[in-house]
């Protein structure tokens, strides 16, 4: 729970400096603020009920105002409420039911997405072919214009991969990746 | 009460234990150690229970009580199936806990088949709270808690119970009626 620690805004500072400011210039005839009053010495005569000449423009300020009055809760919400609202069904997970299993490896999968650990063997394959193909090259902007082959342990090129650059991989073909 | 004497014990006083380093052992903890006295040849097999808990997880507790609420009354395949594929960070720790407690059943609750456990309770509480500065602009703070749970799950063993029916609007005329039939004259004849 945050607790905001702020200073009075500035335009409602600004209103209650006005607002003051009209009180000492006397323009609403209750307080004198000091020893001499801007009139003169005292015949008993009560000023004149001024209409308070400060609508105009406290109007136009209130309008504009008018804007610092925000929304704000009026009740403390009841933990009866609170609890119909948080555990109202919409809020509720939905249960899945578009788990399958895969069939190659029998870990659980989504319908609509690739076997995680089925991903996750041929992302680590790929990246070891990956690193002997950074070993043979050398460096970067060596890649050669010819196409690739991976070759596994006990295969020979055949006459189809006459051109190509060959990459060996010392273990056995995993049984997922087909040789064309 | 006897049940928490294991069989063959002779000394009852030994049993009394004085908080040792080992701060607290909850209440949660200690349900998994009551022992019943044999069943009778002619009664139903007890159904095993198990209970297991993580403390301070570091998440908050109304958001952990929605997955606790989703898992509640499944079967502990179905409950990690749908926890595998949550995207909550709950899910996984939550997913850890039914593990461990499957493991558990299995090797020392006497349960013969893993997946013939159902989670009859799940429940989440509220773990120690800490206070923090947090620090907005123009100098201002306000206090944050970093809140932690804790997780709480009963595994028992068999198939999960049916689901109950949903109560309709004709199930309640009939309580109401029924409830209008029982009012009886007091203080008469």
């Amino acid at each position: 729970v945050l607790v905001l620690v702020r200073s009075p805004l500035p335009r409602l500072r600004a209103l209650l400096q006005r607002c003051w400011g009209r009180l000492e210039r006397g323009l609403w005839p209750a307080v004198f603020r000091g020893q001499s009053p801007p009139w003169g010495p005292a015949l008993a005569v009560q000023g004149p009920a001024l209409v308070p000449q400060g609508m105009s423009d406290a109007g136009a300020s209130s309008l504009l105002e008018s804007v610092v009055w925000m929304a704000a809760p009026k009740q403390r919400r009841t933990i009866e409420v609170n609890r119909c609202r948080r555990r109202n069904p919409n809020k509720l997970i939905e249960i899945k039911r578009n788990i399958d299993v895969c069939p190659e490896c029998g870990n659980l999968k989504q319908k609509h997405v690739l076997c995680g650990y089925c991903y996750a063997k041929v992302k680590e394959e790929t990246r070891l072919i990956r690193m002997e193909i950074y070993k043979k090259e050398g460096g970067p902007f060596n890649a050669p214009t010819v196409e690739t082959v991976v070759l596994y342990e006990g295969e020979k090129p055949t006459e189809k991969d006459e051109g190509k650059r060959i990459i060996e991989r010392a273990r056995k073909r995993p049984s997922w990746f087909v040789q064309n | 009460p006897c049940r928490w004497l294991p069989s063959g014990s002779l000394f009852p006083l030994s049993c009394i234990h004085t908080s040792t380093s080992l701060q607290k052992i909850g209440k949660w903890e200690k349900k998994n150690r009551i022992v019943y006295p044999p069943q009778l040849p002619g009664e139903p097999r007890r159904p095993a229970e198990i209970y297991h808990c993580r403390r301070e997880i570091k998440y908050s507790k109304d958001k952990m009580w929605y997955l606790a609420k989703l898992i509640k009354g499944m079967s502990i395949d179905q409950a990690l199936a749908q926890l595998e594929f949550s995207d909550k960070k709950g899910a996984k720790v939550i997913k850890e806990v039914l593990l461990e407690a499957q493991e558990m059943a299995v090797r020392k609750h006497n349960v013969e088949f893993k997946s013939n456990l159902h989670i009859a309770e799940s429940q989440t509480g509220r773990g120690r709270y800490v206070k923090r500065l947090r620090c907005h602009g123009k100098g201002m703070f306000g206090m944050m808690k970093i809140s932690r749970c804790h997780y709480f799950v009963k595994l028992v063993e068999g198939p999960p119970p049916p689901p109950e029916p949903p109560r309709t609007g004709f199930d309640q005329a009939k309580e109401y009626v029924q409830q209008l039939r029982n009012r009886t004259l007091v203080h008469t004849l």
